[in-house]
Order: C-alpha cells, then structure tokens, then sequence
C-alpha cells in the first residue's frame, strides 16, 4: 500500500516533543554557553555538506558560515554567510540539518553556526574542518575520468551541445551499461538523444526495456534553466561506471531514461522555448514540435513508470527544491496519491536528512499560474499513468543562501540539488517500486473503465503539509470552472477524414502534422468504420484523450464529434454488431457476433455468450464480463482488453493491427490464452492477467 | 575523452599568459605584484566571477577572441547568446576594435519578460540587432576614457552619457558598471546591471514565471 502520509504522524509525535523538551542534552556535556549551537557535525555528499546540530531554544533562525581553509587550516579566504536555516525549511525541526552547496567540490572549508533570537546574534559553535567530496570519479579509472565542459570550467560555462554529444557518446563507448538512443530531432536538427542505462546491461528494445518497469528523468526543456542538466550528465556518469552496490541494486531492477536535453536549440540560444518560441512544456498534449513528439513516442515506446521533469524558478522565497504532482483532475487518483507520497513521503523526509528544502510549488507565496494545463509534462505524464513530479530549482540565493550572485557558486549550488533529487528519485523508485506498478495498474483500470466525469482544465487540491513544514503556502486551489466540466462522458470521439487526416498549420514554419499522426504518437486505439475515425474512451489514457478532441477543450487538436453508447440496460438474444456499436452498463444473453469493418466498444458490460469477432475493425472492452469464449480473429485496426473477466478461452489470432499492439491487461480468463499469427505481439502494459489454463505463442508471457 | 586535454589546454594557456604578460591598463594597481600585468577588473561583482587562476579569469580571457571571452563570464548568458544567435558582432568591420556594455542576465531578467525575450529572439532578429548595438562602441575604451570623454555613441547611434560615481560609472542615467574593463583581443568588455536601448520594461512584478 502507499504510505498514507506517514510524516503526519511522526511530525505531531515530535512538535509535542519539540514543545515539552529541557534544553538540549548537549549542553549539560560540556561547558558551552545556553544559547550556543553546539554538536555541529559536517558530513560530505557530492557537491554538498550536509551540516547538523543540536537545535538552541528559541532560536529564530541559524546563520551557516563557511571559511576557506588550506591544509593547516589557515583560512585562505574570508569567513561568509552562506545559510540561513528557517524553521519552514523541514519536517522535524529538533534536527535542524543545511545542506551547505556552491563552493568547489574537493576544496577544504571550517563551518560554524550560530542561532539568531529575533536578530541578536548567539554565540557562533565550535567549528568543524573538513575537505568536501572531489567531483565524482577517479581521474585515473577510464570512463570515471570523463568530466563535463560544466565539470572542467568550474560551472563558468554550461556544457555545450556538442560537448554533451562527446561525452555522452564516450559513457557509450566505455561502458556496457548505457546506450545513448537518438529519439528525434530538434527544429534545427539537433539530435534529441537519451541514456538507456541499465545492470549489466540495457534490455535490447523498447518493449523489452518497458518491462523493466523504467524511469524517466527530462533534464532541460526551457532552454535558460540549465541546472538540472548539468546534473543529469554528472548522475549518468556515475550510473554508468559506479561500482557502489547501490548504483549497481538499482540499475538491476529497473532502466534509468536520461533525456539530456529535448530542447537543445533553445539551450543553444539560452532561450525558454524551442527555436519557434513555442514554450514546450506547454505543448506535450498537442505535440506540435518535433521535440515534444519525440518525447511522447518515447513514453508511448518505452513506458517508464515513473519520472521527474527539471526546471528552474524565479521565486527567490521559495524553498530549494519546490515540487508539484500531476494535478489535472483526469489524472486518476492512484497516481496523484503516489506521486504525493514521492514527493511528501518520500522527499521532504529525506530532504530534512540531507538538508535539501524541497516543498511545494510556491512554498512562500505560492505559484500563480500553469498548474493544471495538460500541456505541461507533469499533466501529460499524469494522465498517461506515470507517476512524476516537477523540480524546480530556485534559480538564484534568495533569502536563505545569502552568497549566490548568477554565478559559479549558484550554479553549483542548482545542479547539485538536482543530482540530489535525482538520486533520491532512483531510491524512492527502488523501495516502492511495487506500490508505483499497483497505482499504475490502479490508474489503467479506473481509466479504461471510463467512468466519472471529465473535466477539461481544473486540478486536484493540495492541502498545506502541516506545520511544522516545509513551505508556509501551498500551490493555489485551481479548481475546474463549471463550464469546463462534462458530467456525462461519452463512450468515444468520431472524427471525419478531414479532421484525422487533413493537413495543419500549427507546426514549426506553418506546418503541422495530421492528428492522424499525433494520436499515434500518444499510442492511442483509432477504428476506421465507414463513416469516420472513432477514438474510444474506454483506454488507458482517457483522461487525455477528449482534452485533444472534444469541443469544450481548451487547447484542442479538433471538435470530434460526441459518440454516446448506443446499446444499455438488458438485451435478450444473439447480438450481430455492425457498424460501431458502444454497449454501457449493459447486460446481454446471447451470442455477440462482430461482423467484417465493425466495431465493439463495452465498458461495465455483461455478456452471457460466447463473443467473437471475425474481420471486424476493432473490439475494445473494459471492465466487462464475458461469460463465455472470447475469439479475436483477424482485426484490422485495434484490440484492448483490460481489466476484463472472461469464462472461457481467449483466442487472438490473425490479427493484422500493423504495429498497434492488443493490448491485453489485468484480465481474468478462466481457460486457456492462446494468440498466434499476430501482426503485432500483444502487450500487458505490465499489469499481469490472471489466466487458468496454459498460455501459449504470443501471449505465452502475459 | 575530449575534456581532460581541453582542461590541460586551458592550463597551458593561463601559464603561458602569466609569464608572457599583456598591455597594463589605466587602473591604478590594487592587486599582488605577480599578476601586475594582468587586466584589472574592477566593480562590485567581480569578486564572485572567476578569479586568480579560475577558468575564465580576466587574464585568461585577455588572448581570447572577444566572442569566446564572452561565453567565459558567467553572468552574460543572455548577451552572449542574443549576440551570437544575432549575428551583431560579425557586422563589425574587421580589424576595428570594439567596446562591449555587456548587461548582466539579473538586468536582462528584470527587463523583459522571458515571453517577450523569446519573441525577440526568435521572430524580430532586426530590433534585436538593434537592441544589441546599443550595447557597442567603435574600438577598445576603457572605462576610465570612457568617463574622461564624458559621452560615447553606440552603434544605434545613440550618444550615451557617462559620469564617475564612486567605484563604479554610471552609463545614460540607467546603468552602472559592476565589473568593469575585461579585456579581450582587441576588445573591451564592462559588464553593467541595466539593459540600455529604447525597449520598454515587460518583466512583470510577480518576479517568477510558472514551470
Ligand atoms: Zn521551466
């Protein structure tokens, strides 16, 4: 089960204890001032030291500062504020802990930290000296030795591309665990490539790769916010050579996805959208850039269950780290509930460890605006089951890391919180990996039943994390507007040829691709009848499909037309299905024939028969009974099964639905599972199906 | 791969200027005797851009084409790349010298909005070469004859004021310079803390825009 927010509880046990406690222990251990911080320990990460102490009685707040020193601790430079620890920056103040970044990583430092009462200033700790962590990797281990422009030029400048192609292709080159796959191109032509990094080595195809059950990490889509790619560079490397058990745990039970950079020509330009102006993370729906689409097929290819998407942000209040869930109220509850707790269970727990202040979106002074677009990748990736979270990284100092200009100390400071993030991402994959597959199984389900409402634009609210917290306002409420709500989901969208296969004009230089070619890129079920293009409802991404193709969206693709279902209620008597036929909360006795170019969509359907569809268009059922024998033979344009119990044999065969995987998914089938001469081997999105009897041929492994 | 022989290149390089030296400039000397030949940067930022033997510092910088010399100032992300991406440097005639009022990307953020700045750099490549040349001077000043002539005219032709104010020069009533007289090959580069030119302000005050 998902931990239902297992801070809360912990948190009120320890502000009671907080309240009631003496002072601390430390001071009846040595002969230290009251209201001096005493305990100060310094303990090295990459690119950051966390320090800890014992917390002071009313202290308001702590200045954290640091001296350069040499190997005799000798200060080399002069004693500066570099911190100020606020209680709103984690969950357990009786552990006050700062993750203290953006000096040169390997240099030696002296901390001291003081509490602040209101503003009068407590005597500074006894100081702690030590040498921080040196940029990861022996300089004299081929491939550990590989450093980024970023790494070599001391963050002066960021890595460029064609320094990120060189090096992304030596970590290819030197070792086994990672290829680098190219997954389109930019406006400009410049490779859109990814890091496919798996323990001993990658699974060999996409499909192969996906049931590993991978993780996505999309490092730059605004061009001008570089940090979290530098990060993601530096974690590849690591990944690719580390022989740190962890690295090597992890790399064995899932597939790490790197996307360096999707928008390398506004990088390039240091601009935040592509080379159009378009803003890309306002776009991932519609996928009307090259650089979006690549991505989405990649989410439709590879399926990583899981994922994070890097920014920067300009609010100087806010937290280190601000976080935010897929939000658009399609998204099914499962994967908002878990990408919550990977965010609060997970991240503000382990950020009051390491002291990292993630919190959420806003954290003083909340975020304003795009929240719930479900142009944003955090939407998109919710709505398509994958459990996420955006990462911004506050772009400068602001009032808690006083010595940051737009500078070396600032970027390092940003890209080391990334690679924090990212790292803590990867573990929080690895120990709930099994509660994330459930809530994706969950989420396909809820999805493919197609019920409840839609809601074009509006978001799930996030209460405040109680105090003590992370952040003191939480993200505005964002609530759908009654006009953008529809109560009564229609079973499927009906599109004309114009509609589906007509040329656009809302691509780069006026071109556009057809939404023929864009819905196959979302890896949507289409069925071609004689008078249209039907996208059925009842898929795994149905919270997305009518924000593209219903009248009431709000960023479109087209006006399809409503198709409600067609055959409800009790039905007695054989059932011949021509045309597109849509059956809801129905019961049917009898034997359902599909004939040649017709199509059955069911949902929360019983049928007492043996159903079978011979040259038929397409057959989508969901939740559904069939009471018995269910045979699939020869489909021209779609197959899915999810979620679907069905007494007697399942046969899929001779079905020619080009590369359109059936998908057959968290079915029970009492009998036996037999697919063969498929054109396309069908898939189980990862959600295993129950079946009694022997599986066999293509569906040997579902 | 590539990048241990570029860290070995630059080190190469930054010892080969210490010891060669470059042309003194007008600034009265404030740093150690070693370095007597190196560019004195001077302003309030400079401090927290790299430094001594950091990559990128201002000796270093002082052999390197003016457009490589930019891309090493950490604070000019935004200048660098609209002058690049524009093309504005190449339309200087060859062999002339130039003089660069680089706005920092804190001034760049606090004029334009991030939409309004990507329009610029996408769809109005003209009045952004013009934006830009507001920023550059006909041959190598530093800033101290910038203020002894009191005025200079960028090459949008506008004739800019500029007056000694403390530390620091204060360029069209607007700007101050925050680390002055870098130096590149045939050129000069001070960075300032405002974007001069005629487009108006569209930063908005909320100060941050959503993901
Ligand atoms: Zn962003």
């Amino acid at each position: 089960m998902r931990r239902p927010r297992p801070t809360l509880i912990a948190v009120s046990t320890l502000i009671t204890v907080t309240l009631t406690t003496a002072p601390t222990p430390a001071n009846a251990q040595r002969a230290a001032p009251p209201d001096q911080v005493t305990a100060l320990t310094a303990h090295q990460a990459d690119g950051y030291t966390t320090l800890a102490w014992q917390p002071v009685d009313g202290a308001t707040d702590y200045q954290i500062e640091r001296t350069p020193v040499d190997a005799h601790n000798t200060p080399t430079g002069a004693p500066t504020i570099v911190g100020i620890w606020r209680p709103n920056r984690q969950i357990n103040q009786q552990a006050p802990t700062f993750a203290d970044a953006g000096y040169h990583p390997g240099d030696t430092f002296q901390w001291r930290v003081r509490a602040r009462a209101g503003t009068t200033e407590q005597p500074y700790s006894d100081p702690v000296t030590a040498t921080t962590t040196a940029p990861w990797g022996n300089p004299a281990t081929p491939g550990e030795q590989l450093r980024t422009q970023w790494e070599t030029t001391h963050a002066a400048q960021y890595t460029s591309d064609t320094d990120e192609y060189a090096y992304t292709t030596a970590i290819d080159t030197l070792s086994d665990r990672v290829r680098v796959v190219e997954l389109g191109r930019t406006v400009h032509n410049r490779p859109i490539n990814m890091l496919v990094i798996g323990y001993p080595t990658p699974a060999a195809t996409p499909e192969a790769i996906a049931a590993t059950a991978p993780v996505a990490i999309n490092c730059n889509v605004h061009g001008n916010e570089p940090g979290d790619r530098e990060a993601c560079l530096i974690m590849a490397r690591q990944l690719a050579f580390s022989t740190d058990p962890r690295i090597t745990d992890l790399l064995s039970h899932t597939t790490v996805l790197i996307v360096p950079t999707i928008n390398g020509d506004g990088r390039a330009n240091n601009t935040r959208g592509n080379s159009t102006g378009q803003d890309l993370n306002r776009d991932y729906s519609l996928i009307r850039q090259p650089e979006t689409t690549a991505y989405i097929k990649m989410v439709r290819d590879y399926r990583p269950v899981a994922g994070y998407d890097g920014h920067e942000f300009g609010n100087t209040r806010a937290g280190d780290l601000p976080m935010l869930p897929p939000r658009h109220q399609n998204v099914a509850q499962p994967i908002f509930d878990q990408s919550q707790d990977m965010i609060e269970g997970h991240m503000y727990a382990k950020g009051a460890e390491a002291g990292w202040w993630a919190c959420p979106y806003g954290c003083e002074g909340g975020g304003n605006v795009g929240l719930s677009e479900e142009t944003i990748l955090r939407n998109t990736l919710g709505l398509k089951n994958v459990t996420n979270s955006l990462l911004e990284l506050r772009s400068s100092g602001g009032q808690t890391r006083p010595d940051e200009g737009n500078t070396a100390n600032n970027r390092r400071r940003k890209t080391y919180s990334a690679l924090w993030t990212f790292h803590q991402f990867l573990d929080y994959h690895r120990a709930d990996r099994a509660d994330i597959l459930t809530s994706r199984a969950e989420s396909i389900e809820i999805q493919a039943a197609n019920t409840g409402r839609l809601v074009f634009r509006g978001s799930r609210p996030i209460p405040a994390h109680p105090a003590p917290h992370p952040g003191d306002s939480p993200p505005p409420l964002d609530a759908p507007r009654a006009d953008l709500i529809l109560d009564n989901a229609p079973c499927a969208y009906k599109l004309t040829d114009e509609q589906y296969n007509g040329a656009r004009t809302d691509g780069p230089a006026g071109v556009g691709t057809t939404v023929a070619q864009r819905i196959a890129a979302h890896g949507w079920k289409v069925i071609k009848t004689g008078d249209g293009y039907y996208v059925p409802l009842n898929q795994p991404e149905r919270g997305l499909i009518p924000l593209l193709l219903d009248t009431q969206g709000v960023e479109k693709l087209t006006d399809g037309e409503r198709v409600y279902p067609t055959l409800t209620g009790r039905r007695n008597g054989p059932l011949v299905v021509s045309g597109f036929t849509c059956a809801a909360n129905a019961t049917i006795n009898g034997p359902v024939t599909v004939q040649t170019g017709a199509a059955l969509v069911a949902t929360a359907t019983t049928i007492s028969g043996p159903v079978s569809a011979t040259r038929a268009a397409g057959v989508l059922l969901a939740d559904t009974t069939v009471n018995g024998p269910l045979q699939i033979t020869n489909t021209t344009d779609a197959i899915s099964i999810i979620d679907v119990t069905i007494a007697g044999p399942v046969n899929l065969s001779a079905n020619t639905t080009g590369t359109d995987v059936p998908l057959l998914a968290g079915n029970t089938i009492r009998g036996p599972l037999n697919c063969t001469a498929n054109s396309t081997a069908p898939t189980n999105l990862g959600i295993a199906n129950i079946v009694h009897g022997p599986r066999t041929s293509q569906c040997a492994a579902l | 791969m590539s990048h241990p022989s570029r860290a070995l290149r630059l080190l190469a390089v930054a010892l080969l200027l210490t010891t060669a030296g470059c042309t003194a400039t007008s600034t009265t000397d404030a740093k150690p005797p070693t370095s007597t030949s190196a560019p004195q940067v001077t302003g309030p930022l400079c401090a927290a851009l790299p430094t001594g033997t950091d990559p990128g510092n201002p000796t270093f910088l002082a052999s390197q084409p003016v457009d490589e010399a930019l891309r090493w100032i950490p604070t000019l992300t935004t200048f660098e790349a609209a002058l690049r991406t524009s093309g504005t440097l190449t339309d200087l005639p060859t062999g002339t010298g130039v003089t660069i009022l680089a706005p920092s990307d804190d001034a760049f953020a606090a004029t334009f909005s991030e939409d309004n700045w990507d329009d610029l750099m996408t769809h109005h490549t003209d009045q952004l070469r013009t934006l830009l040349k507001a920023h550059l001077i006909t041959g190598t000043h530093s800033i101290e004859d910038l203020v002894a002539d009191g005025t200079a005219t960028t090459l949008d032709g506008t004739t800019v004021t500029l007056i000694r104010t403390g530390p620091t020069a204060r360029l069209a009533d607007r700007a101050d310079t925050v680390c002055a007289d870098y130096q590149a090959t045939n050129a000069r580069i001070h960075i300032i803390n405002a974007v001069l030119g005629p487009l108006p302000v569209t930063a908005d005050s909320t100060g941050h825009r959503a993901h």
